[in-house]
Parts: C-alpha cells; structure tokens; sequence
C-alpha cells in the first residue's frame, strides 16, 4: 500500500551512492562502451561470421588430427584427449574449489581398473563399465573430500600424496581385483575398437565433459563452488551450504577422473599399478596450473601438451637433428614441467589460459582487447525511486508489512 | 477451513507467527567466551518487524561478536536466538538465511574473483529453483531461470544505484562502493532482517548521510527490518528506532535514541569519564 503509493510518485533525484569511479583505469580508453550494462555486446556480422570460422577451423583440426599424424603415433593423440579430460577433473577441484590434490592419480586409476574389472573378469557392457568407473572415481574422492572438510591447505596436500601413494601400492596390487603386477585388460568398445575410431571416442566424450563443466559454472552449484573458494564465511553468509559443495566439487572431479580412468585404460587396452605413479599425480597438478587455474580451455591446453611431450621430447631427440633436440630426451620431462611451473608462476599466474586472454574472449563472441565497459554517464542519471525491486513481482521484496510506517517499536521485555 | 486442517497448520508453524505475537528476532542470554576473554556476557536482545534496530559500543564491545552469534558462525556458550520465536540456535548460517537473515561484514564479504553482477547472482543461491543436478546437466529450466537471476541481479544494483559497476572487478572499488556491493548482495538473499556491519566505514559523511536515507527507503520499499552496528553515532541516533549499547561483552544500555542520547553511562563508555552527554 504504502509501497505502491510511492512507486506511482513522480521521479525523485536519487541520491548518489557512493565511490563512483567508472572506468578510471587506462583500459577503459580503447574499450568498447555500453550503454546499458543490461545489455550483452554483440559483433558484427563480419565478427560472427570471422568467429565461426576459427571455431569450425578448430574442430575440423581436431576430426582431421588421428589421420595427419604417423599411425604409431594415434594413440598419443588419444592420451591427449584422455589428460585433457583429466584436467578438466583437476580444474573443477583446484581452479573452481581451490582444494589441491597431489593424488589424483588414485581416482584415474580406480576408474581404470573398475572399468578393466567389469569388461575382462564380469564380461559388462562397456556402457555399464563405464558409469561403474564414473561411480567409484566419485566414491574414492568423496572419501577424500570428508577428509578435507577438516584438513586443508598443506596438511591437505600432503593427505592427498599418502592416498595417491596408498591406492597405487596397496589398493591395485589386490591381485583379486586388479590382477597384480601383470595387470588387468581393458578392452575397447566394439565400435570403436581401432585406434583412430578411439581418439574420436575420447575426444567425444572430452566434448561432453566440457559442455557438462560449461553448465556446471553457469549456474548454481558452479557459482556456490568458486564462491567458497575465495571465502567460506562469506559464502555461507549467501545461504551456501559450504561442506556439501565442497563434497560436490570432490564427487564431480573424481567422477570425470574415473571416467578419464576408463578411457586411460583403452589406449594400451592394458593397465597395471605401475601405471599410476606420483608422477603421474605431479603431471597432473603441473598441467592444470601451466594450463591456468579456473579456465577450461587453458587447462586442457595443459594436458593436451604434457600429454605428447614425452613423445615430443623422444621424436626430437631422434628425428628432429639440431639444437637443442639432440639433447633432450624423454628424461627431460619433469625438469621442462618444473621450468614451465615456475615461469607461470612467476610470469603468467593465469597460465596458458592468461596469455590467450584476448583470443579466448574473442572466441565467446566478445570483443578482443576487453570486455565492454559501461557508459560512466550512468552513474548520473536519475533514478526513479520504486522502480527497484519493490513489488511481489519481482520476487525480491520481503513480505508486504502492512501499516509499516505506522508499526512502532511493541512491548519490550523488562529484563537487561 | 476444518478444524483439522487449522490444527495442522498451527502444526507446520505457518499460521504461528500470525497467532502468537512473535518478536523478528530475540537473542536470550547470549554468552560466549574465548580462552579468558568473555566476549559476550548475557546478552538478551529483541528486534520487532519493521524495526531499525542500532547496536553501538566501544571497540572490542562484543558487537561483532554478536553479530557472529545471530548469524550462527558462533555457537553461543549459553543462551538462545530465536527468528520468529523458532529456535535457530542450532541452525547452520546457510539454514538462517534461507529463513530471512541476511548480514554484511566489518572487513568487506564479497567474492574477490567475481564482478559485481556476479556477486549480486552468487548471493541469490537460495533463491534459485531449480536443484543443482539439473543446473549441471542443462535443464531447460535451469536456462530459463538463469535469465531471471541475472535479470533480478540488475535490478538490485539499479535499486543501489551501482548499475553501472554490473560488470566491474572488484579491486579497482573504493572500500565505500565495496561495501554498498556488499549490500546489495545481501539484497540478493532476499532477507527479511538485514544485519549491517559497520556500513558508514570508508564513507564520506554526505555518502553517509545518503546512505541513512536508503536505510530508511529500504524498511518502506522492501519491508525490511534492520540491525545495524555502526560506530558513528549521529548516524544511529537519526535512523533507529532502538538502539542497544554493548560494553565489555555486557548490555549497557537500550532505548530509544533520545534516552540513549541522554544516558551518562552510554557517554562515559564512549568518551571518557566526566562526560555528560553523547554527540
């Protein structure tokens, strides 16, 4: 009532809140200018025709890739694809939650040997092996997920290095399970049993995790993860329930890590323990940082690179004759990740992902120096007052208080 | 209505608040000590609906402390708080807001990385719909309902005045305009009671005095009951209705402004011995 009263009030000079500072920094001379932040910047025909280009040259490069390279050489193309997913995994717990983890391997390798169990000893339907490695990557890292409720930063980290260690030495020697040293097998699926047809496998279903982790930060649970990472306080100050997000960010990491297990397993169609060293664990957490924390295509960037440098590394050595290939060797790889850690460190915190910043906001149909900014000229214009959120409508508004400007302070209690 | 169906109703605490006369919020000897220091000494506190509730005191008074309680990131040693006579002693912080509390920090609480507008939509979790599986597998409602949170995240910072920050960072902000996002994430909550830590900190006294107006506003537009801690004391005079002074964990004093404006105990504990009246 009173509400409404007001609302059909004529336009009354706002008052100016404070700190209106629009646009002060020096990117703001050549950025493109909004003049309603409501609004989302569109290109130009040109633009969206130019981007579409890049985007179809991409995928194109991708279908075309396993039959460009030498046929020996197909299965690393699907080891890329494979770490790609991986640290897509390791993304959503390091750069969304901001938990470490130094023993992923463990949840790529129960996935793994899950998968091997189920489709060489129990004779399931690879579907099946499938979702049963995507469970147990989420069971065995919501076990470690409990563990982080209570533990974090160092002594987080180190937990996650004694369960990496603990599954690779003990939990896949069970030679019941995992058949020991020698090893399980892992078949392919039928239809996509020769090498090149599983690099299209793989690549598929890294289409589908990324889709999946696109929705994932664009809503709800994405928003409530990233949001605890920077402050749990604050977060649950929103109405976040801070312990059963964490616990989703460590059942969706190890879900898609299981699933990466899985297809880990197909490449060799053979796995064993010693295919999950801390090693492997390092590799991973190297690839998600030098990809860059918090962004996807940097992060699979990452381990589509770490992926092939030792076959790079080993090619040089051999093929390629001049400096600095012959010096190096697969040996060199952990020294180069180590360089490439401490460059992105020091240099690039934002990775790969960082100094692709202008394309990559290009690629999402925005424009490439910086995102828009708005008309400062906003600042001062008027506001009309119960334009805001004043009504049911809006779902924003409290419950209507009747006779509110009349309600004064009631009884009191006498005590205090 | 049946008899039954009214039973069942008084039952399921819907018709509660109407039949019983319920304070918003009333903490009852709320006490809580760390190691020797007894931060809160039997607090009782009442906020009616509709009210601007201030809550002054020196520096170390406990008032965040308080805060902290009702909000339920402590756990009072003894005592009880109640929202709506519900007991929520127990509540996780993320339970309270989903019945009506929201609050704002002393040291800025906003998500760093986010924009703005990001911060408006983060702030509304709990008024999203949809449930987090199908947020992630693309539901078609989770797309629709996207539109609204962002639409209604516009128009929290339109209501602020801060439309044409939506897509800034936050590190270039004054700690004033932090402070003001701040409030408007809050807003995003939908609270029916909005805690206010210290909101006038990095503000200038004409910003201040606007803000006072928009504290007001607020409790007509939005219907909205306000708890605020603020040190400036003209402030609190001129906007609450009721103000509670907290000493060394203890309540000093409460009123209305004008017994707390003439309270000789409030303006010692303020200025010094000697002094005889507050501002």
């Amino acid at each position: 009532m009173a509400r409404t009263e007001r609302a059909d009030d004529a336009i009354t000079e706002a008052t100016q809140p404070a700190g209106v500072e629009p646009s002060a920094d020096g990117r703001a001379r050549h950025a493109i200018v909004l003049a309603d932040p409501r609004e989302r910047w569109r290109p130009s025909p040109i633009g969206v025709i130019a981007r579409l280009a890049v985007i179809a040259f991409y995928i194109l490069l991708v279908i075309a890739i396993p039959h460009l390279i030498p046929g020996t050489l197909v299965n690393v193309a699907a080891r890329a694809a494979v770490f790609a997913i991986v640290a897509v995994s390791m993304n959503v717990l390091m750069g969304y939650a901001g938990q470490v983890s130094l023993g992923h391997q463990a949840f790529v390798g129960v996935g793994a040997f899950t998968s091997a169990y189920f489709l060489s000893e129990a004779g399931m339907p690879y579907p099946f092996a499938l979702a049963a490695s995507l469970a147990t990557g989420a069971g065995a890292a919501l076990v470690l997920g409990m563990v982080a409720l209570r533990v974090r930063g160092l002594y987080l980290a180190l937990i996650t290095i004694a369960y990496g260690l603990f599954a690779k030495e003990v939990i896949f020697n069970i030679r019941s399970l995992t058949g020991g040293g020698a090893g399980l097998r892992a078949p392919r699926p039928g239809v996509f049993d020769s090498d090149i047809a599983y690099v299209y496998f793989c690549a598929a279903v890294l289409g589908l995790i990324l889709v999946f982790d696109w929705r994932l930060t664009a809503t709800k649970a994405g928003r409530a993860i990233e949001a605890l990472r920077d402050d749990e306080r604050v977060a649950s100050s929103w109405g976040i329930n801070v312990t059963a997000y964490k616990l989703l960010a460590f059942v969706i990491s190890g879900s898609i890590a299981g699933l990466a297990g899985a297809l880990f397993a197909g490449i060799e169609q053979v796995v064993s323990p010693i295919d999950f060293d801390f090693t492997l664990a390092l590799t991973f957490v190297l690839m998600t940082v030098v990809g860059g924390l918090g962004n996807r295509w940097g992060v699979i960037q990452g381990g589509i690179f770490f992926a092939i440098l030792p076959t790079l590394l080993e090619k040089g050595h051999s093929n390629w004759h001049f400096f600095p290939f012959t010096q190096l060797n697969a040996q060199w790889e952990p020294l180069i990740g180590a360089l490439l850690l401490i460059l992105t460190l020091v240099q690039f915190p934002g990775g790969i992902a960082q100094q692709q910043e202008h394309l990559l906001r290009w690629l999402r149909f925005q424009p490439f120096r910086a995102d828009p900014v708005v008309d400062p000229a906003l600042a001062g214009r008027k506001r009309k007052r119960g334009a805001g959120p004043s009504g049911q409508a809006s779902g924003l508004a409290g419950p209507d208080v009747p006779g509110l400007a009349d309600a004064r302070p009631s009884e009191r209690g006498t005590d205090g | 209505m049946s008899p039954g169906s009214l039973t069942l109703a008084l039952l399921s605490g819907e018709l509660m608040a109407d039949v019983v006369e319920y304070p918003l919020l009333h903490a009852e000897q709320v006490s809580i000590r760390f190691g020797g220091l007894q931060a809160l000494d039997r607090v009782d506190f009442q906020v009616n609906d509709g009210e601007i509730v201030g809550l002054i005191g020196p520096n170390g008074a406990g008032k965040t402390t308080f805060f902290n309680c009702v909000s339920g990131f402590y756990a009072p040693d003894t005592g009880r708080v109640a929202y709506r006579g519900r007991d929520i002693t127990d509540l996780r912080p993320d339970q309270r807001v989903h019945l009506g509390i929201g609050r704002t920090f002393q040291q800025v609480g906003l998500v760093r990385s986010f924009t703005v507008l990001e911060n408006v939509m983060v702030a509304q979790h709990q008024k999203v719909q949809y449930d987090t599986g199908g947020g992630m597998f693309g539901s078609p409602q989770s797309w629709a309902e996207e539109h609204l949170v962002r639409d209604r995240a516009f128009e929290v910072l339109d209501y602020m005045g801060l439309l044409h920050l939506a897509h800034s960072r936050l590190d270039g902000l004054s700690y004033g305009t932090l402070k003001q996002v701040e409030v408007a994430a809050v807003l995003g909550t939908d609270p029916d009671v909005l805690m206010l830590d210290e909101p006038l900190a990095g503000l200038s006294p004409e910003e201040g005095e606007a803000f006072g107006d928009r504290i007001l506003e607020m409790r007509e537009e939005l219907g909205l009951t306000v708890v605020v801690i603020e040190h400036h004391v003209p402030f609190v005079l001129r906007v609450c209705d009721y103000i509670y002074v907290l000493n060394f964990g203890q309540l000093l004093a409460e009123g209305e402004p004008h017994d707390i404006r003439g309270n000789l105990a409030v303006a010692e504990a303020y200025m010094g011995e000697g002094a005889t009246a507050l501002a």
